[in-house]
């Protein structure tokens, strides 16, 4: 990337805006492909994409990617100038969508930093064959650029005052090697010229009909004779201003050499013509409906570099961490401040504002990510031969950056699951009853602190006795199969060690199980369940917390340690006092709290923490009520309620999964309480 | 939502960082790590410790908003603990993705060592020598060049065998 | 020195353009990213040359640049083009574009075409 112009942002503006564009690109084309039929707008839109990444891809210097978008805007522009009858509308999608991956795949290698060097040459060849094949089926179109409407000759009209003696000049321009398209830049010579002179021929005199011309003028020049009253002098320095000229030759003609000449180039200046509205015609009809209102929605809007985000999101952190740190200053301990209790205050206002409207910036729509979606399923519909409808609702919900980027892959692989496992063939629907194509619903729903996103299908359901035994044979069966409740048995399917290549078929095995998805969505403070009606359907349902930057936070001690668990974790706590402590004929201690028994879990029995409350009656018990599956934490004291900011674990500790710990945050002190995961502590 | 993730200029650093080695202190023994690996050298910070894992990894420690862990080099060489003094550092490595805080009696030194005073450690005492990359001369002393990547990911094995 | 709008659906041309104009002392008046868009800013910012795009969403190049002439017949505007566009772009000089830049662009050669414009 030789000029200088290019540099590391126009990059990233190329990547994210080629990104955008084949993301729209793959939406028109799916939309098109549950109709049939390519409308007159997707098809200008496709064009259209096409062309902006062709312009962009080139200047940056990726040929490979320039000329794929180039091939694809002839093909479609084939399409839309002669609105061919016969059209394989099926392979016209699988074309374009092998386009868009090929594309996706460079802009993967160049935000890696690696060459973009794929191999466009098949696809080419396969664009190639479609539109020879479009054109042996329907014809070729005519070219519409022998229909320029002549201009009636101007006559006298401004140039009606020949005062001064008429002399004859002819000039041969010769352009600068590479600044294209001679015929028009010719055509512009002849179009400035009109006023200054009274008659005039060229050569060739074709340059506005015939774009093969611009060839010949690189080749010989392009050749213009005026008549005109202004001396030879104004003449020359004209033409030697023309734009890219790289050599003129200028010479004074006798009237009679001009006149035989004229003749000859049969043409004049009866040939500049105006404007006509034909032309305008072929070009799109202002692009599809959704790109105006991108456009005009584009008018308030800015794009802003994530990192970006992330580093404001981890200031304004830090900036919260620092008013706790002023407000709660020891060295205020006992002071009657009036004023600075007010100030403080109002600056608390402020904060979480912000706070507020960080976290609000952060948030997306899961749309894009609920749209993707459909292209898996059509490929898949498509490999597997089954009919499949991908129905969307509520994809407009918004939830947190960071969650959308770690809900992708679970969720593709669950749509997989529910396409490949879940839905019959068209013959077993037939024979069961059921419409011969399945349904695949993703529903987005906003429950409080959470978002649910539900992967539902109305296929075979799932098989209790399949998942037992395979169960079984896997040894991972944690207590005997007859005392397991139907839900049990469903939720065995994300353990780890339950899929088996048995299963593995080309779309959702690749040797990842239910366990990897469990796994991914615990990362962000989520988790899967399933749920299942034998020969209904299949629902899994994801419950991800609207963001994981900022949790309201009860803050505890156990021995020196400090931990933080989440409040929505929080049913309530309660000292043993009042209720009743049981313990079964394991020594398992109990807590008896309103008729309901929940587990007691001692943390500093759990992490293994010295401390000196070990007698239940010093300490405090938080009733945590996870999944159905009560318990209470055992845990020293409370130190009180706090908003805070989520950080991840370091990665080294990461990769050790720890139970039980699901990231870490910053006290006002400075210190680091760790962030108790409840899920960890009944798995 | 540009996202576009660039390398920053390590490849360049990389040249002028290469043959030199921070050379630190354990009890009497000299070691050296690869300066290229070394970010920061700071004091040692008051340890959050976090349960279930190896004791040699002390916890984490909050490093102006960064959250790092620490292991100590003692510990993870089977040596008896010390306690933290004034001496004690805390060096600060990055490498593949993972940020990591070496305690160390004390620092020493940092050191230009050709590759070619440097020999491949013998066969012999396996255990220990699991992490040495390579012993050093420089001068009169010996110096273990430590193989920093092994020491922060080897330990699935080491917990393995621990079982 | 110079004032120009620049007008392009594509936020990497947009950039692309501006980047080689500020390398040489032009001032940007503004940038739009549509035809409709583009005729209004020109209004409010009156520059002294547009970079127009051709192939746009709501209101095309050819439909600004007519739309721009008749409110200034004086307007500079140069056409923005692609190879395979020669019919709009003859379109575009015939309606009163100045000159024309074709994709993928040089540096110097959009600033001579806008130096030979002004």
């Amino acid at each position: 990337m030789a000029d200088k112009f290019i540099n590391d942002s126009m990059l990233e503006v190329y990547v994210f805006e080629t990104l955008q564009n084949i993301e729209q690109l793959e939406n028109a084309v799916l939309e098109s492909e549950k109709t049939g039929r390519y409308s007159a707008a997707a098809i200008n839109e496709v064009f259209r994409i096409m062309h902006t990444i062709k312009g962009s891809s080139a200047m940056m210097m990726l040929d490979n990617l320039a000329e794929l978008a180039h091939k694809m805007e002839d093909l479609f522009y084939y399409i839309r100038e002669t609105q061919p009858k016969q059209v394989d509308y099926a392979a016209l999608s699988d074309l374009v969508l092998s386009g868009i991956d090929f594309i996706q795949a460079e802009l993967k290698k160049i935000q890696n930093k690696e060459p973009a060097n794929g191999d466009v040459s098949d696809l080419l060849a396969a664009i190639t064959a479609f539109l020879e094949h479009l054109k042996a089926a329907n014809g070729d179109f005519k070219q519409e650029q022998n229909t320029l409407p002549a201009q009636p000759a101007a006559g006298g009209g401004q140039a009606a005052q020949p005062a001064g003696k008429l002399a004859a000049y002819e000039a041969v321009l010769y352009y600068e090697e590479g600044c294209e398209m001679e015929n028009i830049r010719a055509y512009g010579v002849i179009h400035n010229l009109q006023e200054m002179v009274e008659d005039l021929y060229y050569r060739p005199a074709d340059i506005l009909e015939n774009d093969e011309t611009a060839a010949y003028i690189r080749e010989h020049g392009f050749t213009v004779g005026v008549l005109t009253a202004r001396p030879a002098e104004e003449m020359r320095r004209f033409f030697e201003d023309v734009l890219f000229l790289e050599k003129l030759e200028f010479r004074e003609l006798d009237a009679a050499t001009f006149t035989a000449r004229k003749s000859g180039a049969a043409t004049g200046r009866a040939q500049v013509k105006a404007a006509t509205a034909e032309f305008g015609e072929n070009e799109e009809k202002s692009g599809a409906q959704k790109a105006a209102a991108v456009a005009t929605a584009g008018q308030g809007m800015i794009s802003v570099n994530v990192a970006k985000l992330d580093k404001l999101m981890d200031l304004v952190g830090e900036m919260v961490i620092a008013e706790a740190m002023v407000v709660q200053n020891p060295d205020l301990a006992g002071l009657e401040l009036e004023n600075f209790r007010q100030a403080a205050r109002q600056l608390h206002k402020i904060t979480s504002e912000i706070q507020d409207l960080v976290m609000s910036v952060r948030m997306v729509p899961l749309a894009n990510t609920f749209l993707k979606m459909q292209r898996i399923v059509r490929d898949m519909s498509k490999k597997l031969q089954k009919e499949v409808k991908l129905q969307l609702i509520d994809e407009d919900t918004e939830v947190d950056k960071n969650i959308i980027e770690h809900i992708s892959d679970p969720l593709m692989h669950l749509i997989r699951n529910a396409v490949d496992h879940g839905l019959e063939t068209a013959e077993e629907r037939l024979a069961a009853g059921k419409d011969k194509t399945g349904t695949v619903v993703l529903e987005a729903r906003n429950v409080g602190n959470h978002v649910l996103i539900m992967v539902r299908d109305d296929g075979r359901g799932l098989d209790k006795e399949k998942i037992l035994r395979r169960a079984e044979k896997n040894n991972i069966l944690t207590k005997p199969a007859e005392e397991m409740t139907e839900k049990e048995i469903f939720q065995l399917i994300f353990l780890p060690g339950f899929s088996t290549s048995e299963q593995i078929t080309e779309y959702s095995g690749r040797g990842v199980g239910m366990d990897v998805v469990a796994k991914n969505l615990e990362k962000v403070g989520g988790s899967v369940s399933v749920d299942s009606v034998s020969g209904q359907g299949t629902t899994l349902t994801l419950k991800l917390p609207l963001t994981m930057a900022i949790i309201e936070g009860m803050n505890l001690t156990v021995g020196r340690a400090r931990y933080t668990i989440p409040i929505s974790a929080i049913k309530e706590s309660v000292r043993l006092e009042n209720h009743k402590l049981i313990k079964d004929t394991d020594g398992n201690e109990m807590l008896l709290v309103r008729g309901e028994c929940y587990p007691i879990i001692r943390l500093h029995e759990f992490f293994k923490i010295p401390t000196e409350v070990t007698n239940l009656e010093d300490g405090i018990f938080i009733l945590v009520d996870y999944e159905d599956k009560p318990f209470c934490l055992f845990v020293d004291d409370l130190l009180g309620q706090q908003e805070v900011v989520v950080k991840a674990l370091p990665r080294y500790i990461q990769n050790k999964r720890i139970r039980g710990i699901g990231g870490c945050t910053l006290l006002g002190d400075g210190s680091i309480s760790l962030i108790l995961d409840v899920s960890g502590f009944v798995a | 939502m540009v996202e576009y993730v660039g390398f920053q200029g390590y490849e360049e650093e990389e040249d002028t960082l290469r043959g030199k080695y921070l050379t630190f202190l354990i009890g009497s023994d000299s070691y050296g790590i690869e300066l290229r690996y070394v970010t920061e050298i700071i004091g040692i910070q008051p340890v959050t410790e976090v349960p279930e894992l190896p004791d040699y990894i002390r916890g984490v420690i909050n490093q102006r908003g960064r959250i790092i862990p620490i292991m100590d080099v003692r510990l993870r060489f089977r040596k008896p603990f010390r306690e933290y003094d004034d001496r004690t550092c805390v060096i600060i490595v990055e490498m593949s993705g993972i940020t990591m805080g070496l305690v160390v009696d004390s620092v020493a030194d940092v050191l230009s060592i050709p590759d070619e005073n440097i020999v491949e450690p013998p066969e012999i005492q396996k255990n220990y020598n699991r992490y040495v990359l390579g012993i050093a001369s420089a001068g009169d002393d010996v110096k273990l060049i430590l193989d920093c990547n092994k020491i922060l990911t080897d330990d699935e094995v080491e917990q393995l065998s621990q079982l | 020195m110079a004032r120009v709008l620049i007008v392009d659906d594509a936020a990497f041309m947009r950039m692309a353009i501006k980047n080689m104009l500020l390398n040489h002392g032009y001032e940007v008046a503004g940038e739009a990213e549509n035809g409709l868009a583009a005729v209004k800013k020109y209004m409010e910012c009156k520059p002294d040359i547009v970079t127009l795009d051709i192939t746009m969403p709501e209101m095309n190049g050819l439909e600004a640049l007519k739309a721009i002439m008749k409110i200034d017949p004086k307007a500079k505007v140069v056409m923005v083009s692609a190879m395979g566009q020669e019919n709009m772009v003859k379109e575009a000089i015939l309606s009163g574009a100045k000159s024309f830049i074709i994709k993928p662009f040089k540096e110097d050669h959009v600033i001579k075409t806008l130096q030979k414009i002004l």
